[in-house]
């Protein structure tokens, strides 16, 4: 599937600016694979020492938030995925 | 009988109470009423449309706390008390710091080493002196939350997550709005929570990035004026929340975009 993946302004420093990026994959997860392999500096936000990806990732499909059960569920051609930083500054 | 009592006790009582409530009554009427100068004041946002008259009584008699008197808090603050809220009760437990004056603009120079609770109210009382302010100095914990609270209605303006998680707890409990902002750098989110209908703080964070957060001054000013917005709507009825709906402030690529939220069924706070 044909994914465009919006990269909040947190992350542009790792995607040389770019807002969009253009993957293929066939869940979320695949996509991000897809996305750390071309800016693997992305990687140390994403994944905890463990490898596990961090809980405050926050991922949403074609706007809609989505939990991590679903990121194995099949995205479709042309679906935008959105992953966010959880912040808490006051 | 007892001692010092007349047979007159009874309806004297009756009498007194009588006198009580009215007294009562027409002191309520006196703090609603909106004085000359109050609707001077108050003369171009009752002219919006749903505003009106009635509506700035409702901000009069509206009881409004902020949880955080620092960058978000200095922008909701200001704005709810020219807006004319009546009751603003500000909780923070620091003091006023050097590094802080880059963004928190309630406080100045002059206030480094104070409360920031106290120099908050002292500029908010400058700006509407017809508004109530209550200044408290505490750290938010699982001890006194619940009574800080009391029935106002929440902003979040904090700084960390565990007080936020504490304030969303009393917001469910107690079936309270609570109005969420945070920062980070050039970007903020907001969103409102109206328990028992949405999204609430747990369905949406289990932990934030850590260390020291980056901001700059007008990230907290357009997600305070964000919240603070959420606020008198909410209390006037008009307009449409942001409920289930995560506002993100991008200030580098000068956007604002929207994300659906969704309340989670295995939600430990509000399920």
């Amino acid at each position: 599937m044909d994914v465009t993946i919006k990269i909040s302004s947190l992350f542009r420093k790792y995607t040389d600016g770019q807002e969009f990026v253009k993957v293929t994959g066939n869940n979320p997860m695949e996509c991000l694979h897809e996305l750390e392999a071309r800016f693997p500096k992305m990687k140390r936000w994403l994944y905890d020492k463990q490898g596990n990806l961090r809980p405050q990732v926050w991922f949403f499909v074609n706007g809609q938030k989505i939990s991590a059960d679903d990121l194995t569920k099949p995205l479709n051609n042309g679906d935008e995925l959105f992953f966010v930083l959880a912040i808490s500054g006051g | 009988m007892t001692r010092g009592s007349t047979g007159n006790d009874k309806p004297n009582a009756v009498i007194s109470k009588s006198a009580f409530n009215i007294v009562a009554i027409a002191i309520e009427a006196i703090v609603k009423m909106l004085s000359k100068r109050e609707l001077a004041r108050y003369e171009r946002q009752i002219l919006i449309p749903g505003w009106s008259k009635a509506g700035q009584e409702k901000l009069k008699k509206a009881k409004v706390l902020v949880a955080g008197a620092g960058g978000l808090g200095s922008a909701i603050l200001t704005y709810l008390a020219v807006a004319g809220v009546g009751r603003i009760k500000i909780i923070d437990g620091d003091k006023v710091e050097l590094s802080n004056l880059n963004r928190q603009v309630l406080h100045s120079d002059k206030d480094i080493g104070r409360n920031k609770v106290d120099s908050a109210k002292e500029k908010l009382e400058a700006l509407n002196p017809h508004i109530s302010v209550e200044a408290v100095k505490a750290t938010i914990d699982e001890n006194n939350v619940f009574d800080l609270v009391g029935d106002y209605l929440i902003v979040d303006a904090m700084d960390n997550l565990p007080a936020r998680f504490l304030l969303n707890q009393v917001a469910v409990k107690k079936n309270l709005p609570l109005f969420h902002g945070a920062v980070y750098g050039f970007e903020g989110r907001a969103t409102t929570v109206i328990p028992g209908k949405t999204a609430c703080l747990r369905c949406l964070y289990q932990g934030v990035i850590p260390g020291k957060i980056p901001v700059v001054g007008v990230t907290p000013a357009v997600i305070g004026c964000i919240q603070a917005t959420e606020v008198i709507k909410y209390i006037l009825g008009i307009g449409e929340l942001l409920t289930d709906r995560l506002l993100i402030y991008d200030g580098i690529s000068m956007k604002f975009s929207e994300v659906r939220l969704k309340k989670d069924p295995n939600c430990c706070e509000c399920k």
